[in-house]
């Protein structure tokens, strides 16, 4: 009850946010919203799993543009376009995971950054279908139960992703499934002998991320109301993993720390110091592996266990 | 034909390079087992540290070329004491530097961005840019110093891995770590030069490659992503794999460029689609490692 009270009362704090904000900070914080959706659902994938993919982005962009090519150019309504849009993105997501979790470590990198950059070409030159390299603009999203949607509201929608998002990770990472994909990570050969089914505990990780992931791009989509190829590309895709790794990969809340403070350093400090901003993500992120694998969470645990010995031997 | 023969020649030195890239991979991930991402910043960056000697200190070509070689073996030498040895050290899991490296990938791209700014500079040649003719083949003769390093430089590592006992304390390093050093085998000395090495043959393929375009940061990840799909299609064991992965590749984009009519933009999904072909086929690429005895 009192757990179900702090996410209701989460969601409200989210959601009266946005009614308060300027234009400009109202864009910044939807985007927001969404990075920290995707860092969630990444860090399952990166940190949990222990799967070094590079295709979470793209799986963000093909829910992004297939849901506008569902509703604009196959003429569906809105919510048949979604779940169609959901489908064929778990339907990519289920090819690449049969093929590319099978590979391991850096092998899987290098052929979901070949998806990645591939569907980039795609998307590049795909003509009036995805818009080639403008992408696609003019269209709107149609009210959903007569109400129209503004800014706020896509706001509000992208929170409902992002709870849900949150939620059923923490379900899933609870459960012997969550179990079974950080002893895969840890080690793939006991969690094989254990009787773990190891393909198929990736495969599904690697679905159900990406499927998250396609959800968070459908949001984004009607942001702007434009969708372009370079968002989904590999820049933001190792973006995502730096925010992870700062956060302190394999742990939910170092995901969403991670998130928030390198978007809004990107968003506040990119006007003022230009690229030194990502001169520094580099520096941080270098330093973060060296210092503390397990980023920022993993600090703040080693302050606290400090606290705590100190606090033993004081009163013995 | 004439126009096939000189396409020949160029998709040639585009494989020279790229096999360059697809080496400074491999003398990376041979001892070590790590994969450096970053090997197309070193490319990229050898390009510029040739443009600044011959460019702009106006140095002769004969040296700055093992100059710039020199300052990127430096690089590397650096980036392994820095990022790679501590996490070795101290036992980290094995993604722990590649993810280091991916780092310094950012922090070398934007350093060099703050430099030089996204503008492209021009590199010359140490012969111009003549046409030569040899026979039936006909190219510049950029193309053909080209091929001819290339050529030096493969035929140098494999007599070197091959004939010497320095060489074969690498292959030992790169087939059984902890053994290899239970035999005396400096780990550390090998993976230094092994970063060391990488960074000059990746610095050779930037500087190499930057007259028949131009020196500018964003070549920095064709160079990366071209040179792991040579590795990847050629075999990730052997020195061999990487020139030959890397001609393969070039002669697959320039082919298809040049005689199938799809635009030029879709062409360049030929990578990424022989990258997946091979990583889900015969991820051991078409070279295997050779029996051991």
């Amino acid at each position: 009850m009192v757990a179900l009270m702090r996410w209701v009362g989460g969601a409200a704090v989210l959601c009266v946010i946005p009614f308060l904000l300027q234009p400009y900070e109202l864009d910044l914080y939807r985007k927001l919203l969404f990075w920290v959706a995707l860092a969630i659902s990444y860090n399952f994938l990166f940190g949990i799993s222990g799967q070094m993919a590079l295709s979470h982005f793209a799986f963000a962009g093909i829910g992004a543009y297939a849901v506008v090519i569902l509703m604009t150019q196959a003429g569906l309504p809105l919510g048949l376009a979604v779940v169609v849009a959901l489908a064929l993105a778990a339907a990519l997501a289920l090819i690449v995971a049969l093929a590319a979790t099978r590979l391991e470590g850096f092998y899987l990198a290098l052929a979901t950054l070949a998806f990645a950059q591939l569907l980039i070409v795609v998307l590049n030159e795909g003509g009036s279908l995805t818009g080639a390299t403008g992408g696609l603009t003019n269209y709107r999203l149609p009210p959903i139960f007569g109400f129209v949607i503004g800014g706020p509201g896509t706001a509000i929608i992208m929170i409902a992703v992002l709870l849900a998002t949150l939620a059923i990770l923490l379900r899933i990472d609870r459960s012997w499934f969550g179990r079974a994909c950080r002893a895969i990570r840890d080690n793939s050969e006991a969690a094989a002998a254990m009787g773990i089914d190891v393909a198929r505990t990736k495969t599904i990780a690697f679905t159900t991320t990406s499927v998250m992931a396609a959800a968070a791009g459908m949001v984004y989509a009607f942001f702007d109301n434009t969708v372009n190829p370079p968002v989904f590309g590999i820049d933001n895709a190792i973006m995502l993993l730096f925010m992870v790794i700062v956060g302190g990969s394999g742990s939910h809340l170092g995901a969403i720390i991670g998130a928030v403070l390198l978007k809004l350093s990107q968003d506040f400090l990119e006007p003022i110091v230009g690229h030194y901003h990502a001169l520094g993500f580099g520096v941080i992120v270098v330093v973060a592996i060296l210092i503390q694998p397990k980023g920022l969470i993993g600090m703040w645990d080693q302050i606290r266990a400090r606290r705590v010995a100190a606090r033993k031997r004081a009163a013995s | 034909m004439s126009d096939l023969l000189e396409l020949l020649v160029s998709a040639t030195a585009s494989g020279c390079v790229y096999g360059l890239v697809a080496l400074a991979y491999l003398l990376v991930l041979r001892p070590t087992g790590v994969v450096n991402f970053a090997s197309g910043e070193w490319a990229m960056m050898g390009a510029f540290a040739a443009y600044v000697l011959a460019g702009m200190l106006e140095v002769p070509t004969v040296v700055a070329i093992p100059g710039a070689v020199l300052v990127l073996a430096v690089i590397g030498w650096a980036t392994e004491w820095f990022t790679v040895r501590p996490l070795v050290e101290r036992g980290a899991g094995h993604l722990a530097p590649i993810l280091a490296l991916l780092g310094m990938l950012v922090i070398y791209h934007q350093a060099t961005l703050l430099v030089f700014g996204g503008e492209n500079y021009p590199l010359d040649g140490p012969f111009g840019f003549n046409r030569v003719e040899l026979g039936p083949f006909a190219g510049t003769s950029q193309s053909f110093f080209i091929i001819v390093m290339t050529a030096v430089i493969f035929v140098a590592v494999w007599l070197f891995f091959e004939r010497t006992v320095w060489g074969k304390s690498f292959e030992a390093v790169a087939i059984n770590r902890r053994a290899a050093a239970l035999m005396g085998i400096n780990l550390r000395l090998v993976t230094a030069l092994s970063f060391a090495g990488g960074a000059a043959v990746a610095a050779m393929a930037g500087l190499l490659d930057g007259p028949r375009g131009s020196v500018e940061v964003n070549a920095a990840l064709p160079f990366a992503v071209q040179g792991f799909s040579a590795l990847i299609i050629g075999g990730i064991n052997r020195v061999e794999g990487a020139i030959l992965g890397g001609i393969i590749l070039a002669f697959a984009e320039d082919l298809t460029r040049r005689y199938v009519p799809i635009p030029s933009g879709l062409a360049l999904g030929v990578t990424p689609v022989l990258l997946i072909a091979f990583l889900l086929v015969r991820p051991t690429g078409l070279l295997r490692a050779k029996e051991a005895g």
